[in-house]
Protein backbone atom coordinates (compact mmCIF):
# COMPACT_ATOMS: atom_id res chain seq x y z
CA UNK A 1 0.00 0.00 0.00
CA UNK A 2 2.89 2.24 0.60
CA UNK A 3 4.12 1.20 -3.26
CA UNK A 4 2.91 2.14 -6.33
CA UNK A 5 1.75 -0.88 -8.10
CA UNK A 6 4.25 -1.66 -10.28
CA UNK A 7 7.02 -1.47 -7.23
CA UNK A 8 5.05 -3.80 -4.96
CA UNK A 9 4.58 -6.42 -7.47
CA UNK A 10 8.26 -6.40 -8.06
CA UNK A 11 8.71 -6.79 -4.45
CA UNK A 12 5.85 -9.66 -3.90
CA UNK A 13 7.75 -11.91 -6.69
CA UNK A 14 11.37 -11.72 -5.27
CA UNK A 15 9.69 -12.43 -2.06
CA UNK A 16 8.79 -16.20 -3.85
CA UNK A 17 12.44 -16.32 -3.85
CA UNK A 18 14.66 -19.14 -1.67
CA UNK A 19 16.48 -17.07 0.90
CA UNK A 20 14.80 -13.77 0.17
CA UNK A 21 12.62 -12.18 3.12
CA UNK A 22 10.53 -9.00 2.83
CA UNK A 23 13.65 -5.94 3.06
CA UNK A 24 15.79 -7.67 0.59
CA UNK A 25 13.33 -8.08 -1.44
CA UNK A 26 12.64 -4.65 -1.73
CA UNK A 27 15.92 -3.54 -1.62
CA UNK A 28 16.49 -5.80 -4.85
CA UNK A 29 13.35 -4.06 -6.42
CA UNK A 30 14.81 -0.52 -6.06
CA UNK A 31 17.75 -1.74 -7.69
CA UNK A 32 16.41 -2.99 -10.48
CA UNK A 33 14.38 0.91 -10.95
CA UNK A 34 17.97 2.31 -11.13
CA UNK A 35 19.20 -0.68 -13.94
CA UNK A 36 19.79 0.23 -17.63
CA UNK A 37 16.61 -0.62 -19.14
CA UNK A 38 18.49 -2.89 -21.87
CA UNK A 39 20.40 -5.28 -18.48
CA UNK A 40 16.60 -5.19 -17.40
CA UNK A 41 15.01 -6.27 -20.28
CA UNK A 42 17.74 -9.34 -20.68
CA UNK A 43 16.95 -10.20 -17.01
CA UNK A 44 13.52 -10.97 -17.88
CA UNK A 45 14.66 -12.55 -20.98
CA UNK A 46 16.76 -15.22 -19.13
CA UNK A 47 14.11 -15.71 -16.48
CA UNK A 48 11.35 -16.62 -18.78
CA UNK A 49 13.90 -18.77 -21.40
CA UNK A 50 15.16 -20.37 -18.44
CA UNK A 51 12.04 -21.55 -17.59
CA UNK A 52 11.05 -22.28 -21.01
CA UNK A 53 13.32 -23.77 -23.51
CA UNK A 54 14.91 -26.23 -20.14
CA UNK A 55 13.82 -29.83 -19.77
CA UNK A 56 14.92 -32.73 -18.19
CA UNK A 57 16.86 -35.23 -20.18
CA UNK A 58 14.76 -38.09 -21.47
CA UNK A 59 17.99 -40.08 -20.46
CA UNK A 60 19.54 -39.25 -17.17
CA UNK A 61 16.65 -36.49 -16.12
CA UNK A 62 19.43 -33.61 -15.73
CA UNK A 63 18.42 -30.23 -16.77
CA UNK A 64 18.75 -29.22 -20.62
CA UNK A 65 18.26 -27.42 -23.36
CA UNK A 66 18.31 -30.15 -25.81
CA UNK A 67 16.74 -34.08 -25.45
CA UNK A 68 19.55 -35.93 -25.22
CA UNK A 69 21.75 -33.68 -22.78
CA UNK A 70 25.02 -32.51 -23.94
CA UNK A 71 26.44 -35.34 -21.48
CA UNK A 72 24.79 -37.84 -22.70
CA UNK A 73 25.40 -37.51 -26.73
CA UNK A 74 28.85 -36.95 -25.81
CA UNK A 75 30.62 -40.36 -27.19
CA UNK A 76 33.67 -39.48 -25.36
CA UNK A 77 32.20 -40.31 -22.72
CA UNK A 78 32.37 -44.09 -20.32
CA UNK A 79 29.16 -45.54 -20.94
CA UNK A 80 29.93 -48.61 -18.85
CA UNK A 81 29.89 -46.39 -15.07
CA UNK A 82 26.47 -44.02 -14.11
CA UNK A 83 26.51 -42.17 -11.19
CA UNK A 84 23.54 -41.49 -9.39
CA UNK A 85 22.83 -38.21 -7.97
CA UNK A 86 19.85 -36.54 -6.39
CA UNK A 87 19.49 -33.18 -7.83
CA UNK A 88 20.61 -31.26 -10.98
CA UNK A 89 23.07 -28.94 -9.25
CA UNK A 90 25.17 -32.17 -8.25
CA UNK A 91 25.42 -32.99 -11.47
CA UNK A 92 27.58 -29.61 -12.25
CA UNK A 93 29.41 -30.33 -8.61
CA UNK A 94 30.92 -33.59 -9.83
CA UNK A 95 31.42 -32.16 -13.42
CA UNK A 96 33.16 -29.30 -11.88
CA UNK A 97 35.61 -31.34 -10.76
CA UNK A 98 36.66 -33.01 -13.96
CA UNK A 99 37.51 -36.20 -12.94
CA UNK A 100 34.64 -37.93 -13.83
CA UNK A 101 34.11 -38.91 -17.19
CA UNK A 102 30.95 -41.32 -17.01
CA UNK A 103 27.41 -40.66 -17.40
CA UNK A 104 24.97 -39.30 -14.91
CA UNK A 105 21.62 -40.40 -13.45
CA UNK A 106 19.34 -37.33 -11.97
CA UNK A 107 16.45 -38.95 -9.04
CA UNK A 108 14.99 -35.24 -8.12
CA UNK A 109 14.96 -36.08 -5.13
CA UNK A 110 15.25 -38.74 -2.35
CA UNK A 111 12.73 -41.92 -1.25
CA UNK A 112 10.77 -40.25 1.93
CA UNK A 113 7.17 -42.06 3.39
CA UNK A 114 6.45 -39.54 5.68
CA UNK A 115 6.75 -36.78 2.09
CA UNK A 116 4.63 -39.03 0.35
CA UNK A 117 8.15 -40.08 -2.02
CA UNK A 118 8.20 -43.72 -3.01
CA UNK A 119 10.85 -45.09 -5.58
CA UNK A 120 8.24 -44.19 -8.41
CA UNK A 121 8.31 -40.80 -7.50
CA UNK A 122 11.65 -40.15 -8.18
CA UNK A 123 14.11 -41.31 -11.07
CA UNK A 124 14.56 -44.58 -10.29
CA UNK A 125 12.36 -46.56 -12.90
CA UNK A 126 14.02 -45.30 -15.56
CA UNK A 127 17.66 -45.69 -13.95
CA UNK A 128 16.09 -49.70 -13.74
CA UNK A 129 15.31 -49.27 -17.68
CA UNK A 130 18.93 -47.97 -18.50
CA UNK A 131 20.63 -50.76 -16.85
CA UNK A 132 18.60 -53.22 -18.86
CA UNK A 133 19.53 -51.55 -22.23
CA UNK A 134 22.79 -50.18 -21.86
CA UNK A 135 25.76 -52.21 -21.14
CA UNK A 136 26.44 -50.47 -17.70
CA UNK A 137 29.63 -52.05 -15.18
CA UNK A 138 29.31 -49.77 -12.59
CA UNK A 139 26.81 -47.92 -10.65
CA UNK A 140 27.89 -45.01 -8.25
CA UNK A 141 26.10 -44.32 -5.53
CA UNK A 142 26.48 -40.50 -5.14
CA UNK A 143 22.97 -39.43 -3.26
CA UNK A 144 23.51 -37.42 0.43
CA UNK A 145 24.28 -38.92 3.57
CA UNK A 146 21.75 -38.39 5.19
CA UNK A 147 18.22 -40.80 6.20
CA UNK A 148 16.66 -40.14 3.13
CA UNK A 149 19.58 -39.94 0.76
CA UNK A 150 21.24 -43.63 2.12
CA UNK A 151 18.01 -44.77 2.08
CA UNK A 152 17.23 -44.66 -1.86
CA UNK A 153 21.11 -45.64 -1.92
CA UNK A 154 20.41 -48.88 0.10
CA UNK A 155 17.06 -48.91 -2.07
CA UNK A 156 18.73 -48.96 -5.40
CA UNK A 157 21.61 -51.34 -4.51
CA UNK A 158 18.93 -53.86 -3.50
CA UNK A 159 17.07 -53.82 -6.75
CA UNK A 160 20.23 -54.01 -9.17
CA UNK A 161 22.73 -56.19 -6.69
CA UNK A 162 20.88 -59.59 -8.70
CA UNK A 163 22.08 -58.02 -12.22
CA UNK A 164 25.74 -58.92 -11.14
CA UNK A 165 26.61 -54.56 -11.58
CA UNK A 166 29.06 -53.18 -9.56
CA UNK A 167 27.98 -51.13 -7.26
CA UNK A 168 29.26 -48.50 -5.21
CA UNK A 169 29.05 -46.13 -2.46
CA UNK A 170 30.96 -42.64 -2.19
CA UNK A 171 32.49 -42.59 0.86
CA UNK A 172 31.75 -40.25 3.66
CA UNK A 173 34.83 -38.56 5.54
CA UNK A 174 36.42 -36.00 6.35
CA UNK A 175 36.80 -32.73 4.43
CA UNK A 176 40.12 -31.95 2.86
CA UNK A 177 42.28 -28.92 4.12
CA UNK A 178 40.60 -29.83 6.97
CA UNK A 179 41.74 -30.11 10.55
CA UNK A 180 40.83 -33.38 12.20
CA UNK A 181 40.27 -31.47 15.46
CA UNK A 182 37.68 -29.87 14.23
CA UNK A 183 35.60 -32.65 13.03
CA UNK A 184 32.56 -33.30 15.03
CA UNK A 185 32.42 -36.75 16.25
CA UNK A 186 29.44 -38.46 13.87
CA UNK A 187 32.01 -37.55 10.91
CA UNK A 188 35.03 -38.49 12.27
CA UNK A 189 33.45 -41.88 13.34
CA UNK A 190 32.09 -42.14 9.81
CA UNK A 191 35.79 -41.87 8.43
CA UNK A 192 36.90 -44.18 10.62
CA UNK A 193 34.94 -46.72 9.48
CA UNK A 194 35.37 -45.94 6.09
CA UNK A 195 39.89 -46.14 6.56
CA UNK A 196 41.43 -48.10 3.99
CA UNK A 197 45.21 -49.49 4.13
CA UNK A 198 47.91 -47.64 2.24
CA UNK B 1 31.62 -26.75 36.92
CA UNK B 2 29.54 -24.05 38.39
CA UNK B 3 27.16 -21.34 36.54
CA UNK B 4 28.99 -17.56 37.47
CA UNK B 5 26.08 -15.66 36.03
CA UNK B 6 23.20 -15.41 33.86
CA UNK B 7 21.96 -12.98 31.71
CA UNK B 8 18.78 -13.35 30.27
CA UNK B 9 16.48 -11.27 28.00
CA UNK B 10 12.71 -10.77 26.92
CA UNK B 11 12.71 -14.53 28.50
CA UNK B 12 9.10 -15.71 29.71
CA UNK B 13 8.42 -13.14 32.44
CA UNK B 14 12.06 -11.73 32.65
CA UNK B 15 12.73 -8.53 30.31
CA UNK B 16 15.70 -7.89 31.28
CA UNK B 17 18.16 -10.21 34.11
CA UNK B 18 21.37 -10.50 35.24
CA UNK B 19 22.50 -12.00 38.26
CA UNK B 20 25.87 -13.44 39.34
CA UNK B 21 25.38 -16.89 41.92
CA UNK B 22 26.97 -18.72 44.64
CA UNK B 23 29.20 -21.94 43.66
CA UNK B 24 27.61 -23.43 46.07
CA UNK B 25 23.44 -22.81 47.50
CA UNK B 26 21.49 -20.57 45.53
CA UNK B 27 17.96 -20.34 47.07
CA UNK B 28 15.80 -18.73 44.75
CA UNK B 29 12.51 -17.77 47.21
CA UNK B 30 9.22 -16.32 46.14
CA UNK B 31 5.31 -17.26 45.93
CA UNK B 32 4.03 -18.89 43.20
CA UNK B 33 3.25 -17.66 39.56
CA UNK B 34 6.34 -15.00 40.53
CA UNK B 35 8.64 -16.43 38.21
CA UNK B 36 10.85 -18.65 40.02
CA UNK B 37 10.68 -21.69 37.84
CA UNK B 38 11.38 -19.41 34.88
CA UNK B 39 14.56 -19.19 36.26
CA UNK B 40 15.13 -22.83 36.59
CA UNK B 41 14.24 -23.58 33.54
CA UNK B 42 16.51 -20.85 31.53
CA UNK B 43 18.98 -22.44 33.75
CA UNK B 44 18.58 -25.60 31.98
CA UNK B 45 17.78 -24.19 28.56
CA UNK B 46 21.39 -23.23 28.69
CA UNK B 47 22.27 -26.49 29.47
CA UNK B 48 20.34 -28.69 27.33
CA UNK B 49 19.13 -26.71 24.68
CA UNK B 50 15.45 -26.57 25.18
CA UNK B 51 12.61 -26.74 28.00
CA UNK B 52 11.46 -29.35 29.86
CA UNK B 53 8.27 -27.74 30.65
CA UNK B 54 7.64 -27.66 26.94
CA UNK B 55 8.29 -28.51 23.36
CA UNK B 56 7.39 -25.78 21.96
CA UNK B 57 10.29 -22.85 22.04
CA UNK B 58 7.94 -19.75 21.28
CA UNK B 59 6.83 -20.03 24.21
CA UNK B 60 10.24 -19.36 25.96
CA UNK B 61 9.84 -15.69 23.95
CA UNK B 62 8.30 -13.22 26.03
CA UNK B 63 4.99 -11.68 25.35
CA UNK B 64 4.84 -9.10 22.32
CA UNK B 65 8.73 -9.57 21.86
CA UNK B 66 10.46 -11.25 18.67
CA UNK B 67 13.47 -13.14 20.64
CA UNK B 68 14.49 -14.75 23.72
CA UNK B 69 18.21 -14.85 24.56
CA UNK B 70 19.90 -16.32 27.74
CA UNK B 71 23.56 -15.98 28.17
CA UNK B 72 25.56 -17.69 30.85
CA UNK B 73 29.40 -17.97 32.18
CA UNK B 74 29.97 -21.61 33.48
CA UNK B 75 33.20 -22.07 35.50
CA UNK B 76 35.03 -24.90 34.79
CA UNK B 77 38.04 -26.53 36.67
CA UNK B 78 40.57 -25.21 34.38
CA UNK B 79 39.08 -22.53 32.17
CA UNK B 80 35.63 -20.87 31.86
CA UNK B 81 33.05 -21.59 28.61
CA UNK B 82 30.42 -18.77 27.95
CA UNK B 83 27.09 -19.57 26.45
CA UNK B 84 24.38 -18.95 24.80
CA UNK B 85 21.30 -19.49 23.50
CA UNK B 86 18.74 -17.57 21.16
CA UNK B 87 15.02 -18.60 20.39
CA UNK B 88 13.62 -16.20 17.66
CA UNK B 89 10.83 -17.36 15.03
CA UNK B 90 13.06 -18.01 13.19
CA UNK B 91 14.54 -21.25 15.35
CA UNK B 92 17.71 -21.44 17.72
CA UNK B 93 20.76 -20.73 17.87
CA UNK B 94 23.29 -22.12 20.70
CA UNK B 95 26.58 -20.23 20.93
CA UNK B 96 29.53 -21.85 22.25
CA UNK B 97 32.40 -19.72 23.14
CA UNK B 98 30.50 -17.06 21.45
CA UNK B 99 30.89 -19.32 17.55
CA UNK B 100 27.10 -20.69 16.61
CA UNK B 101 27.00 -24.65 16.78
CA UNK B 102 25.38 -26.23 14.13
CA UNK B 103 24.43 -29.27 15.81
CA UNK B 104 23.21 -29.44 19.30
CA UNK B 105 25.03 -32.60 20.03
CA UNK B 106 28.05 -29.94 20.10
CA UNK B 107 26.86 -27.60 22.52
CA UNK B 108 24.78 -29.80 24.64
CA UNK B 109 27.64 -30.99 27.58
CA UNK B 110 29.13 -28.06 27.78
CA UNK B 111 26.88 -27.68 31.25
CA UNK B 112 26.05 -30.55 33.12
CA UNK B 113 23.15 -30.47 34.64
CA UNK B 114 20.95 -32.84 37.08
CA UNK B 115 17.07 -31.74 37.44
CA UNK B 116 15.32 -33.07 40.54
CA UNK B 117 12.10 -31.41 39.79
CA UNK B 118 8.08 -32.82 42.06
CA UNK B 119 7.72 -34.51 38.84
CA UNK B 120 11.17 -36.46 39.28
CA UNK B 121 9.53 -38.34 42.25
CA UNK B 122 6.81 -39.88 39.39
CA UNK B 123 9.96 -41.44 37.78
CA UNK B 124 9.02 -44.66 39.21
CA UNK B 125 5.29 -44.89 38.41
CA UNK B 126 4.96 -42.44 35.67
CA UNK B 127 5.25 -43.62 32.27
CA UNK B 128 7.67 -45.68 30.34
CA UNK B 129 8.69 -42.59 28.06
CA UNK B 130 9.47 -40.43 31.32
CA UNK B 131 11.88 -42.86 32.21
CA UNK B 132 13.40 -43.14 28.55
CA UNK B 133 13.96 -39.39 28.79
CA UNK B 134 15.86 -39.80 31.71
CA UNK B 135 18.21 -42.42 30.20
CA UNK B 136 18.50 -40.30 27.01
CA UNK B 137 19.28 -37.15 28.65
CA UNK B 138 21.89 -38.56 31.03
CA UNK B 139 23.28 -40.69 28.43
CA UNK B 140 23.43 -37.70 25.88
CA UNK B 141 24.87 -35.17 28.63
CA UNK B 142 27.91 -37.22 28.71
CA UNK B 143 28.24 -38.81 25.55
CA UNK B 144 26.76 -35.98 22.60
CA UNK B 145 27.14 -38.92 19.75
CA UNK B 146 23.87 -41.31 21.83
CA UNK B 147 21.96 -37.81 20.43
CA UNK B 148 22.85 -37.73 16.87
CA UNK B 149 21.77 -41.48 17.26
CA UNK B 150 19.20 -41.06 18.45
CA UNK B 151 17.91 -38.17 16.26
CA UNK B 152 18.48 -40.40 13.78
CA UNK B 153 16.20 -42.77 14.72
CA UNK B 154 13.72 -41.28 15.54
CA UNK B 155 13.73 -40.25 11.67
CA UNK B 156 14.39 -43.32 10.61
CA UNK B 157 11.05 -44.39 13.12
CA UNK B 158 8.73 -42.07 11.52
CA UNK B 159 9.49 -42.73 7.94
CA UNK B 160 9.32 -46.31 8.48
CA UNK B 161 5.86 -46.04 10.46
CA UNK B 162 4.28 -44.29 7.42
CA UNK B 163 5.67 -47.40 5.43
CA UNK B 164 3.99 -49.65 7.69
CA UNK B 165 0.71 -48.05 7.77
CA UNK B 166 0.61 -47.83 3.98
CA UNK B 167 1.80 -51.00 3.58
CA UNK B 168 -1.41 -51.59 5.95
CA UNK B 169 -3.53 -49.83 4.00
CA UNK B 170 -2.58 -51.22 0.89
CA UNK B 171 -1.60 -47.77 -0.73
CA UNK B 172 2.01 -49.37 -1.13
CA UNK B 173 3.67 -53.01 -1.55
CA UNK B 174 6.72 -52.87 -1.26
CA UNK B 175 8.28 -54.77 0.78
CA UNK B 176 12.49 -53.69 -0.39
CA UNK B 177 11.84 -50.84 0.83
CA UNK B 178 10.75 -51.58 4.25
CA UNK B 179 13.76 -53.79 4.41
CA UNK B 180 15.84 -50.89 3.28
CA UNK B 181 14.36 -49.01 6.37
CA UNK B 182 14.41 -51.90 8.71
CA UNK B 183 18.36 -52.06 8.24
CA UNK B 184 18.65 -48.33 9.10
CA UNK B 185 16.42 -48.50 11.98
CA UNK B 186 18.24 -51.79 13.20
CA UNK B 187 21.96 -49.57 12.81
CA UNK B 188 20.91 -47.00 15.13
CA UNK B 189 18.68 -48.94 17.27
CA UNK B 190 21.93 -51.32 18.17
CA UNK B 191 23.67 -48.56 18.98
CA UNK B 192 21.39 -47.00 21.09
CA UNK B 193 20.76 -50.15 23.67
CA UNK B 194 24.48 -50.78 23.44
CA UNK B 195 24.98 -47.18 24.82
CA UNK B 196 22.37 -47.78 27.37
CA UNK B 197 23.41 -51.34 28.75
CA UNK B 198 27.05 -49.61 29.42
CA UNK B 199 25.31 -46.56 31.28
CA UNK B 200 22.63 -49.31 33.03
CA UNK B 201 25.96 -50.68 34.02
CA UNK B 202 27.52 -47.43 35.73
CA UNK B 203 24.29 -45.80 37.15
CA UNK B 204 23.64 -49.37 39.05
CA UNK B 205 27.30 -49.48 40.83
CA UNK B 206 26.16 -46.18 41.95
CA UNK B 207 22.53 -46.16 43.22
CA UNK B 208 23.20 -49.19 44.67
CA UNK B 209 25.21 -47.76 47.52
CA UNK B 210 23.11 -44.42 47.43
CA UNK B 211 20.01 -46.50 48.16
CA UNK B 212 21.34 -48.36 51.20
CA UNK B 213 22.30 -45.10 52.35
CA UNK B 214 19.54 -43.75 52.51
CA UNK B 215 16.95 -46.75 53.33
CA UNK B 216 19.53 -47.12 56.30
CA UNK B 217 20.82 -50.51 54.64
CA UNK B 218 17.67 -52.03 54.87
CA UNK B 219 16.58 -51.94 51.01
CA UNK B 220 18.65 -52.93 48.64
CA UNK B 221 18.20 -51.30 44.80
CA UNK B 222 18.58 -53.43 41.69
CA UNK B 223 17.77 -52.30 38.36
CA UNK B 224 16.60 -53.78 35.24
CA UNK B 225 16.35 -52.76 31.42
CA UNK B 226 12.58 -53.80 29.63
CA UNK B 227 13.23 -54.57 26.07
CA UNK B 228 11.30 -56.02 23.44
CA UNK B 229 13.57 -58.21 22.21
CA UNK B 230 15.48 -61.29 23.78
CA UNK B 231 18.90 -59.91 24.81
CA UNK B 232 21.37 -60.27 27.18
CA UNK B 233 23.04 -56.76 28.71
CA UNK B 234 26.87 -58.82 28.01
CA UNK B 235 25.85 -58.96 24.25
CA UNK B 236 27.93 -56.50 21.78
CA UNK B 237 26.56 -54.18 19.32
CA UNK B 238 27.18 -57.13 16.27
CA UNK B 239 25.05 -59.32 18.56
CA UNK B 240 22.12 -56.98 19.40
CA UNK B 241 22.19 -56.18 15.63
CA UNK B 242 21.91 -59.61 14.43
CA UNK B 243 18.97 -60.19 16.89
CA UNK B 244 16.95 -57.27 15.70
CA UNK B 245 17.67 -58.61 12.40
CA UNK B 246 15.70 -61.70 13.33
CA UNK B 247 12.90 -60.24 15.39
CA UNK B 248 12.28 -58.29 12.49
CA UNK B 249 12.16 -60.47 9.97
CA UNK B 250 9.95 -63.14 12.01
CA UNK B 251 7.65 -60.37 12.97
CA UNK B 252 6.99 -58.71 9.47
CA UNK B 253 3.37 -59.83 8.50
CA UNK B 254 2.75 -58.44 12.64
CA UNK B 255 4.13 -55.01 12.01
CA UNK B 256 2.11 -54.68 8.52
CA UNK B 257 -1.25 -55.66 10.29
CA UNK B 258 -1.09 -53.61 13.11
CA UNK B 259 0.50 -50.65 10.88
CA UNK B 260 3.46 -49.76 13.00
CA UNK B 261 7.38 -50.34 14.52
CA UNK B 262 6.74 -53.40 16.97
CA UNK B 263 10.37 -52.97 18.21
CA UNK B 264 13.16 -51.28 19.29
CA UNK B 265 14.50 -48.92 21.96
CA UNK B 266 11.65 -46.89 21.47
CA UNK B 267 9.32 -49.12 23.58
CA UNK B 268 12.01 -50.19 26.30
CA UNK B 269 11.44 -49.58 29.65
CA UNK B 270 13.56 -49.49 33.01
CA UNK B 271 12.22 -51.44 35.77
CA UNK B 272 13.24 -51.12 39.52
CA UNK B 273 13.54 -53.62 41.89
CA UNK B 274 13.76 -53.04 45.93
CA UNK B 275 14.41 -56.23 47.95
CA UNK B 276 13.97 -58.07 44.44
CA UNK B 277 9.97 -56.95 44.21
CA UNK B 278 8.98 -54.23 41.52
CA UNK B 279 9.26 -50.82 43.23
CA UNK B 280 6.90 -49.67 40.25
CA UNK B 281 3.57 -52.30 41.11
CA UNK B 282 4.40 -53.06 44.83
CA UNK B 283 6.54 -50.07 46.30
CA UNK B 284 5.24 -47.84 48.77
CA UNK B 285 5.16 -44.42 47.76
CA UNK B 286 8.44 -43.81 50.02
CA UNK B 287 9.96 -46.84 48.93
CA UNK B 288 9.53 -44.99 45.08
CA UNK B 289 10.61 -41.40 46.42
CA UNK B 290 13.32 -43.15 47.57
CA UNK B 291 13.92 -45.10 44.31
CA UNK B 292 13.99 -41.55 42.61
CA UNK B 293 16.00 -39.37 45.17
CA UNK B 294 18.98 -42.60 44.64
CA UNK B 295 18.53 -42.17 40.97
CA UNK B 296 19.09 -38.74 41.07
CA UNK B 297 21.86 -38.43 43.85
CA UNK B 298 23.38 -41.28 41.35
CA UNK B 299 23.20 -38.74 38.41
CA UNK B 300 25.37 -36.40 39.91
CA UNK B 301 28.27 -39.07 41.01
CA UNK B 302 28.32 -40.63 37.84
CA UNK B 303 28.95 -37.49 35.61
CA UNK B 304 31.19 -36.67 38.53
CA UNK B 305 33.02 -40.12 37.47
CA UNK B 306 32.47 -39.83 33.32
CA UNK B 307 33.42 -36.16 32.85
CA UNK B 308 35.77 -35.24 35.51
CA UNK B 309 33.43 -32.43 37.32
CA UNK B 310 30.63 -31.95 39.25
CA UNK B 311 27.23 -31.53 37.53
CA UNK B 312 25.16 -28.57 38.84
CA UNK B 313 22.36 -29.91 40.21
CA UNK B 314 18.64 -27.62 39.86
CA UNK B 315 15.87 -28.47 42.72
CA UNK B 316 12.95 -26.89 41.46
CA UNK B 317 10.25 -26.74 44.38
CA UNK B 318 11.29 -30.39 45.21
CA UNK B 319 12.83 -30.20 49.15
CA UNK B 320 9.22 -29.27 50.23
CA UNK B 321 8.32 -32.54 48.75
CA UNK B 322 10.53 -35.14 50.86
CA UNK B 323 10.18 -35.60 54.33
CA UNK B 324 13.30 -34.54 56.62
CA UNK B 325 15.16 -37.65 56.76
CA UNK B 326 15.23 -37.46 52.84
CA UNK B 327 15.71 -33.65 52.51
CA UNK B 328 19.04 -34.18 55.11
CA UNK B 329 20.58 -37.42 52.73
CA UNK B 330 20.27 -34.93 50.02
CA UNK B 331 21.67 -31.54 51.22
CA UNK B 332 24.52 -33.46 53.09
CA UNK B 333 25.65 -35.58 49.92
CA UNK B 334 25.81 -32.18 48.21
CA UNK B 335 27.30 -30.31 50.42
CA UNK B 336 30.27 -28.61 49.41
CA UNK B 337 30.98 -29.80 46.42
CA UNK B 338 27.94 -29.18 43.38
CA UNK B 339 26.24 -25.91 42.92
CA UNK B 340 22.86 -26.27 44.12
CA UNK B 341 19.76 -23.92 42.87
CA UNK B 342 16.98 -24.60 45.04
CA UNK B 343 13.57 -23.15 44.59
CA UNK B 344 11.08 -22.28 47.16
CA UNK B 345 8.53 -20.61 48.54
CA UNK B 346 9.78 -20.33 51.60
CA UNK B 347 13.34 -20.46 53.17
CA UNK B 348 12.45 -21.86 56.50
CA UNK B 349 10.85 -24.99 54.61
CA UNK B 350 14.68 -26.30 54.50
CA UNK B 351 16.11 -27.54 57.60
CA UNK B 352 19.66 -28.00 57.02
CA UNK B 353 22.98 -26.15 57.80
CA UNK B 354 24.21 -25.60 54.44
CA UNK B 355 20.81 -23.03 53.87
CA UNK B 356 22.82 -20.82 56.03
CA UNK B 357 25.90 -19.57 54.12
CA UNK B 358 23.27 -19.87 51.18
CA UNK B 359 22.72 -16.69 48.52
CA UNK B 360 19.15 -15.90 48.59
CA UNK B 361 17.28 -14.62 45.21
CA UNK B 362 13.82 -13.33 46.44
CA UNK B 363 11.46 -13.08 43.20
CA UNK B 364 8.51 -10.80 42.36
CA UNK B 365 6.75 -10.45 39.30
CA UNK B 366 9.96 -10.92 37.45
CA UNK B 367 12.47 -9.19 39.40
CA UNK B 368 14.80 -10.40 41.51
CA UNK B 369 16.86 -8.88 44.80
CA UNK B 370 19.70 -10.25 45.79
CA UNK B 371 20.67 -10.65 49.57
CA UNK B 372 23.32 -12.64 51.55
CA UNK B 373 23.14 -14.52 54.44
CA UNK B 374 25.84 -15.69 57.08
Amino acid sequence: MYYPEPISKLIDSFTKLPGIGPKTAVRLAFFVLNMKEDDVLDFAKALVSAKRELTHCNVCGHITDQDPCVICQDQSRDDSVICVVQDPKDVIAMEKMREFNGRYHVLHGAISPMDGIGPDDINVPALLNRLKDEQVEELILATNPNVEGEATAMYISRLVKPSGIKITRIAHGLPMGGDLEYADEVTLSKALEGRREL
Amino acid sequence: MYIKNIKLQHYRNYHELALTFDDRINVIIGENAQGKTNLMEAIYVLGFSKSYRTSKDKELIQWEQSYAKIEGTVLKKHYQVPLEMQFSAKGKKAKLNHLEQRRLSDYIGALNLVMFAPEDLNLVKGSPQMRRRFIDMEIGQIKPVYIYHLGQYQKILKQRNHLLKELQRKKQHDLTLLSVLTEQLIEHASIIIEKRFSFLELLRQWAAPIHQGISQHKESLTINYDTTIDVLESYNKEKIKHIYETTFSQNQRKEIERGTTLFGPHRDDLLFYVNNRNVQTFGSQGQQRTTALSLKLAEIELIKAEVGEYPVLLLDDVLSELDQHRQSHLLNTIQGKVQTFISTTSVSDIKHETIEQAELFYVENGTITQQRRG
